[in-house]
């Protein structure tokens, strides 16, 4: 049961990666969004989903990445060694609001989260060596589209892996003990601070590297488009639409919103009513299907495959 | 006193505003023992137990396990030296199923057991406390009588040498009292020291050896079970004052 959806994976896997074989340039930008929404949605979920810390500062952690690379690369670094750095500043970065954010429990950690970014975004537009308001570019002559297309599609691919290999692992069963009660977690001996900032740390790394690729990608960045808000909303709802908690929902999220945005950017008339649209899934989601696509999908397919197992008790007296 | 205490807490009190609820409460527990603590509903037994483990801090005096001072540690990091504490509300992982909200006590308790280890202890430990059948169910859907069973299975995964349990007998039948009051003997036997918090006055008296009492957060009497419960002071704090005594 469980080979097919990793033999799904490593086909989809490949089909990325080989893509630039036999796409076209403009398909492979759409895929190259696509990847990008879901290194996003899936380094998100490793802390919102798993540990169900949920926060809405993560595109802090984006433009981290995206000004380490541009600054560095105007510093004269070739942009390639950018990317580690970046995303050692995010995860020290993590780090550092994580100690006193996780302090605080549901909504409260949330509201604080949204504080720490709206923070970067006005210190990055006020202070000049980020350029301010408008932005830096990066030097000349420093892209190759298909370079970079690799890379945001590897990092994707790795961005999954590991949050499989999460779910897998001691430090995962952690989580998700956090996640469900964290008073009895603590009590069997679950360091939850330590994990959390851990966690908090490795999805920041990940988005970090997604920041650098896109500032090399579009060659420009200003705290509109990399500190926006509207971004750490975006990175919350595609996990959440497609099943927050899982390894699959993410991707699935980020499959729909990517598409979506791509086929209403090309309508002028619906260019705006992303938002619209994308609060509607939400509502819809939050009444029907709290674990999103993916719940949606293991509800269907139970229905499909066989009728109710009997609960081992009826099972024995029947 | 016991020559040689697990345990020892001095001067413990604890202040919620203008509300104490303990006050310079001292007690020492002898390693290998059974220790009761009992008391009316508000006595402190809870907060007590808060104190013990970190999730409270006490407002003054100390507690001590294994001669080292627990005071300003981590709930986590209290657990890892080996005193671990059940709830009296149950907390299941209701998502996990029972063998993974043992194994969580397994890999990150006093034991910090990995892989085969690991996988060991919990079948072990499922096996002392009855639960190997449920092993595969998923916590939220089992019994109240269950949930307590895992409850303690988690707490004993986790490797203690005092173990802390909050009214575990609280909301079971007399049969599973009993079963549960052979489970409490049966992890002393194992070499795990066992602090008990129950409202259920014959079950302890049944399993103890010593049992302290609270009343109103300060220690009324201590002692072996015969002599406390039949002690004037803790039949008054149990059965009331003079004036019903009057009125009978």
């Amino acid at each position: 049961m469980k080979r097919l959806p990793l033999a799904a994976a490593a086909v989809l896997a490949a089909f990325t990666l080989a893509a630039p074989l036999f796409l076209e340039r403009g398909t492979l930008n759409d895929v190259w969004s696509l990847a990008f929404a879901v290194i996003l949605a899936s380094a998100w979920n490793i802390l919102g989903g798993f540990a169900g810390q949920v926060s809405l500062g993560y595109s802090a952690f984006l433009g981290i990445g995206a000004y380490t690379t541009v600054l560095l690369s105007l510093a004269g670094v070739n942009p390639f060694w950018t990317l580690a750095p970046g995303a050692v500043v995010a995860a020290l970065f993590s780090v550092l609001i994580g100690l006193p954010a996780f302090r605080l429990r549901g909504p409260y950690f949330t509201i604080a989260t949204i504080g720490v970014g709206e923070a970067v975004r006005v210190v990055a537009s006020s202070v000049s060596f980020t350029g301010g308001s408008s932005g830096l570019r990066m030097p000349a002559g420093s892209f190759d589209f298909t370079l970079n297309y690799e890379a945001m599609a590897a990092l994707a691919v790795a961005t999954v892996a590991i949050s499989a290999a999460v779910t897998r692992s001691a430090f995962g069963h952690a989580l998700a003990a956090i996640k469900q009660d964290i008073d009895a977690a603590e009590a069997l001996g679950v360091g939850s601070t330590r994990f959390k900032l851990g966690a908090h740390a490795l999805s920041a790394a990940l988005v970090a590297l997604a920041g650098s690729l896109y500032a090399i990608n579009f060659q420009y960045i200003a705290p509109s488009s990399v500190f926006d808000f509207r971004l750490s909303l975006a990175i919350v709802l595609a996990p959440i639409v497609g099943g927050v908690g899982t390894v699959a929902g993410p991707v699935l999220g980020a499959v729909v919103f990517s598409t979506l945005q791509i086929k209403l950017l090309s309508v002028p008339a619906l260019r705006d009513s992303y938002l619209f649209i994308y609060g509607g899934l939400l509502i819809l989601v939050m009444l029907y299907e709290p674990k999103g696509l993916v719940g949606l999908a293991r509800r269907l397919l139970a229905r499909v495959r066989r009728p109710p197992v009997l609960p081992p008790e009826a099972a024995r007296a029947a | 006193m016991p020559p040689d205490p697990i345990l020892s807490v001095r001067g413990l009190t604890k202040r919620f505003g203008g509300l104490t609820a303990l006050h310079d409460l001292s007690f020492e527990v002898a390693a290998g023992e059974i220790f009761g603590v009992i008391g009316p509903n508000g006595a402190g037994k809870t907060t007590l137990f808060s104190c013990l483990v970190g999730a409270q801090a006490p407002t003054a005096g100390e507690v001590r396990f294994r001669g080292e001072r627990m005071n300003g540690l981590s709930t986590n990091a209290v657990v890892r030296r080996g005193l671990a504490r059940t709830h009296q509300i149950v907390r299941p992982f209701r998502e996990m199923t029972v063998e993974e909200n043992v194994s969580i006590g397994a890999h990150f308790g006093a034991g910090r057991r990995r892989g085969a280890e690991a996988r060991r202890r919990v079948a072990d430990v499922l096996e002392r406390t009855g639960l190997a059948r449920r092993a595969r169910s998923l916590a939220g859907t089992l019994s109240i009588g269950d949930l307590k069973r895992l409850e303690i299975a988690r707490a004993l995964a986790a490797e203690p040498a005092c173990l802390c349990l909050d009214e575990v007998m609280g909301g079971l039948n007399p049969s599973e009292i009993v079963s549960a009051m052979s489970l409490v003997r049966n992890i002393r036997d194992g070499g795990v020291t066992v602090l008990m918090i129950e409202h259920h006055v014959h079950a302890v008296a049944g399993v103890t050896d010593r049992i302290l009492v609270l009343n109103f957060g300060e220690k009324i009497a201590e002692g072996p079970p015969r002599g406390v419960l039949s002690d004037p002071a803790v039949v008054t704090a149990y059965v009331g004052a003079d004036d019903e005594e009057a009125a009978s």
